[in-house]
């Protein structure tokens, strides 16, 4: 067998740890999307996609002292990336003269702490050591460190392409691994919560004031949300040489921009179209070879109706069963890309299809509407994720079954 | 589909040119043969007129590290004769960290009301090779890393395997990063660089005093597959490490040599990420010493500066040396060293290590 | 009213950067947005922060704006009946 193939998986967001648990919300068809209770920002009124787990808990989990210095989208991405590992048997012993790269994903990095210290930062004494870990390395650097004693990684880097930036650490991944620049590669993403983004994204006037209604009519913005989520990714003959089953093969990928504006998306969504096509191409795939889309579909009225015209551009009028798990999970943007590549292999392996919530009326001017009902032994072949962000950083990617 | 048992290493890859905004002249050369030699620690860029690349009406809503990527985007892409790079990517340690405050100090002070959404907007990382694709309308690859002291060489891989791969020709690598007087007060304080006043001389003593100092950056790069008669150089390769014991550092450079038919004595030089902060520079030093302990030393942080991006400039610094076919004696790490004529094989050796027990270094190597 | 025009058009030249606009090159009945002003969906975001950081007028959605920023005599007259300092 050629090519690339998955061979673990590690995700925790507002649907819980683990896939797992992912996977259970999701055929329940139960929101994580609820009322602010561990972000400290005066906008309580906004629904968030939080992991219910407060930082105390996470550190609590992970065998810390309470007063470690360590940030919560570092310790978001530590558990991700242990469940990852380990489903991968990335161990120590198993991995003799292998090289293990790692790319992780984020934009926040610590501003979640930042924000709280940051007059210590400028005139205090005290929480200079926080200061280095604000960026968004400092991150990717000290959440390599939760698997040290198991995997030494070759090299690490992180990516910062606002909402699609984990995404573009699975294509990065796959490069490393065509040139045989790695043997494994780590990829994902990291995003908690900040008051910064959340304000930020206020400030923009695209939130939602209820839980979000993706590819409705009357949708009126995003929730934000936080998880972490990573993907292990080898070739086969390295896998089968580990003794590690993979899960499922990553196909291809796309990455093309918008070029249009900084926040909103070109009218016929020009750059959503260019990567689908692209990520089509690289996968050696026909459009209608896509069984599944798991949209970008953020809920704001210039989202989802562009993403609708570039879908529609390249399925014409034969739209896969597509849905948007934004209102499961709520916008994760670093490490939505992760998140979704999670959710959309689980339904590539475990045959069903996520429904898109709190859908109600088609808007006007697509020609399809998202899937409202669980899709049960759902016969998946190949599965697209889209995952677009700010400046027009556009990002698709296939996977598909063994 | 290219997979990785097909994969065969014979394409060559060039660097086509090179701009930058930084401590020295901007967008010119001119530091090669007439320095400025910076004497304050939070050294200041100097800036060009960027009314001759960037419309008023354009730059409106620019921050000055938009501005400046654009402007050294643009004379790049002129100087190398490239209209559109198929591919943009960017590395930035701390993205336009002067918006980023701006919105952070209105969040904290403002209590959450009334925030300037353009600040927000343009405190993304990515805002930066967005900034650049919308203004060339240039719809092709586009990234951005952000991995503290190896942003820039994470980009430059990225596009160095794209183009081994076939998946473009051409691509626009950026390393951008500005300083803020906060900024700068909080990496003081945090020892990673000095608070007042610096010397040349000062910086080459690795003793118990921080003598590193700020300077922003904003270098681009145009690579490419086709050799050209702009073309600077060849970048023979580029590999990333985290946490490398030297002799990893010894076997990855036998192996660049050998897949470019070279050997040790055809090295003329190693650049080296030496910035004057012992803290750091004692592990350059060890590495240097176990691993590339026969070529003579360039630096060249003395003229640029410390940023995340400063990589940019070794790399650069190596290019001009080679196209320059002359390694000057004020590159030259150790003051003894001649200057060096007709260099044809340059190393690049870049150390980040905030925590030194995980340090992520680049090594490339450039050749004529 | 033509004071609170006047006062409008020097916000906006210095909220939105027109750094090449004199108050005098801003003609009050002319469309804010649209044809050749430039403006976007960003500066009507950035007018929305203005409105409510100087005449406490708070909108809650930017489609409310589309109306208000027909001109900048119709924001002098939303903001004559709206404002709260």
């Amino acid at each position: 067998m050629d090519g690339i193939v998955v061979t673990g998986m590690g995700v925790i967001s507002a649907l819980g740890r683990g896939v797992e648990q992912t996977a259970s919300m999701l055929l329940q068809e139960k929101s994580g999307v609820d009322k602010m209770r561990i972000l400290k920002s005066k906008y309580t009124s906004l629904p968030v996609g939080e992991v219910h787990e407060t930082t105390e808990e996470l550190l609590d989990s992970l065998h810390y002292r309470r007063d470690k210095v360590i940030t919560r989208t570092t310790l978001l991405g530590q558990v991700a990336l242990l469940e990852a590992t380990q489903m991968a048997k990335l161990q120590k012993g198993l991995l003799e003269g292998k090289r293990v790269a790692f790319i992780s994903a984020t934009t926040v990095g610590g501003m979640e702490k930042s924000e709280q210290l940051y007059h210590d930062f400028l005139y205090g004494t005290e929480h200079s050591e926080y200061i280095a870990l604000h960026d968004c390395g400092a991150c990717t650097n000290m959440i390599a460190e939760i698997t040290e004693q198991d995997i030494h990684y070759s090299m690490l880097t992180t990516i910062s392409t606002a909402c699609s930036s984990a995404a573009n650490a699975f294509l990065l991944a796959a490069n490393l691994l065509r040139t045989g620049r790695a043997d494994i590669v780590v990829a994902g993403g990291t995003e908690c919560l900040s008051k910064f983004h959340l304000d930020g994204f206020n400030s923009l006037m695209i939130l939602d004031d209820e839980v979000c209604k993706p590819f409705d009519k009357n949708r009126k913005g995003i929730n934000l949300g936080e998880a972490a989520a990573y993907l292990v990714l080898e070739s086969p003959q390295t896998a089968q040489e580990r003794g590690v089953a993979p899960l499922c093969r990553y196909a291809g990928g796309g990455n093309r921009c918008d070029a249009y504006h900084q926040t909103a998306s070109s009218p016929n969504g020009e750059g959503a179209y260019q990567s689908m096509i692209q990520a089509l191409e690289e996968a050696g795939l026909q459009p209608s070879d896509i069984d599944y889309i798991n949209a970008h579909g953020t809920g704001t009225a210039n989202n989802d109706e562009t993403e609708g015209f570039a879908v529609m551009r390249v399925f014409g009028d034969r739209v896969p069963p597509i849905s948007s798990t934004k209102a499961f999970t709520g916008h994760s943007t670093s490490a939505a890309g992760a998140l979704e590549a999670v959710i959309s292999i689980l339904a590539l392996t475990r045959n069903f299809i996520p429904v898109s919530l709190n859908f109600k009326e088609k808007i006007d001017s697509l020609n399809f509407t998202p899937v409202t009902q669980t899709i049960r032994n759902a016969k998946l072949r190949h599965v697209m994720t889209n995952s677009f962000g700010f400046g027009g950083n556009d990002t698709s990617c296939i996977f598909s079954k063994l | 589909m290219v997979h990785q048992s097909h994969f065969t290493n014979n394409m060559s890859i060039y660097i086509q040119s090179v701009s930058q905004i930084s401590v020295q002249k901007p967008l010119t050369e001119e530091w090669f043969d007439n320095p400025i030699l910076p004497k304050e620690a939070f050294a200041q860029s100097i800036e060009p007129d960027y009314k001759q690349f960037i419309p008023p009406a354009e730059s409106r809503r620019m921050g000055r590290l938009i501005k400046r990527a654009i402007t050294t985007s643009l004379s790049a892409l002129k100087k190398g004769g490239c209209e559109m790079p198929d591919a943009i990517i960017s590395g930035t340690g701390l993205g336009c960290i002067e918006n980023t405050e701006k919105f952070l100090n209105a969040v904290i002070d403002n209590d959450e009301e009334c925030l300037p959404p353009t600040a927000f907007m343009q405190s993304t990382h990515n805002t930066i090779s967005s900034q650049i694709a919308i203004r060339l309308h240039c719809h092709g690859y586009n990234s951005t890393y952000s991995n503290q002291g190896t942003s820039f060489d994470s980009a430059l891989l990225d596009a160095f395997i794209q183009l081994q791969l076939g998946q473009i020709r051409s691509a626009l690598v950026g390393g951008h990063d500005e300083m803020t007087p906060d900024y700068f007060n909080m990496l003081s304080k945090i020892n990673y660089w000095r608070k007042e006043d610096v010397n040349v001389d000062m910086m080459r003593q690795c003793d118990k005093e921080i003598n590193s100092f700020s300077g922003s950056c904003s270098l681009s790069m145009l690579v490419g597959t086709d050799h050209t008669e702009n073309t600077l150089c060849r970048l023979a390769d580029i590999e990333l490490f985290h946490s490398p014991m030297p002799s990893q550092i010894r076997d990855s450079l036998f192996k660049m040599l050998h897949a470019n038919k070279l050997t040790l004595s055809d090295v003329d030089a190693v650049v080296a990420s030496y910035s004057g902060n012992p803290n750091v520079d004692r592990y350059v030093g060890h590495y240097l010493t176990q691993a590339m302990s026969e070529f003579p030393v360039i630096w060249y942080k003395h003229l640029f500066g410390e940023s995340f991006c400063s990589s940019a400039f070794g790399i650069y610094v190596a290019a001009m040396c080679l196209h320059k076919r002359l390694i000057p004696k004020l590159l030259l790490y150790n003051p003894k060293d001649a200057e060096i004529k007709n260099p044809k094989n340059i190393l690049v050796f870049n150390y980040f290590g905030w925590n030194p027990s995980q340090p992520n270094v680049s090594l490339s190597l450039l050749s004529i | 009213m033509d004071q609170l025009i006047e006062e409008l058009k020097k916000e906006i030249i210095e909220v939105l950067n027109l750094e090449d606009k004199k108050p005098e090159d801003i003609d009050e009945n002319a469309p804010l947005f649209g044809g050749e002003t430039g403006l976007d969906s960003i500066d009507a975001l950035e007018l929305i922060v203005m409105m409510e950081k100087n005449y406490g007028i708070k909108l809650q959605n930017a489609a409310e704006g589309k109306e208000i920023f027909k001109s900048v005599r119709t924001m002098a007259e939303y903001i004559k009946e709206h404002r709260t300092k």
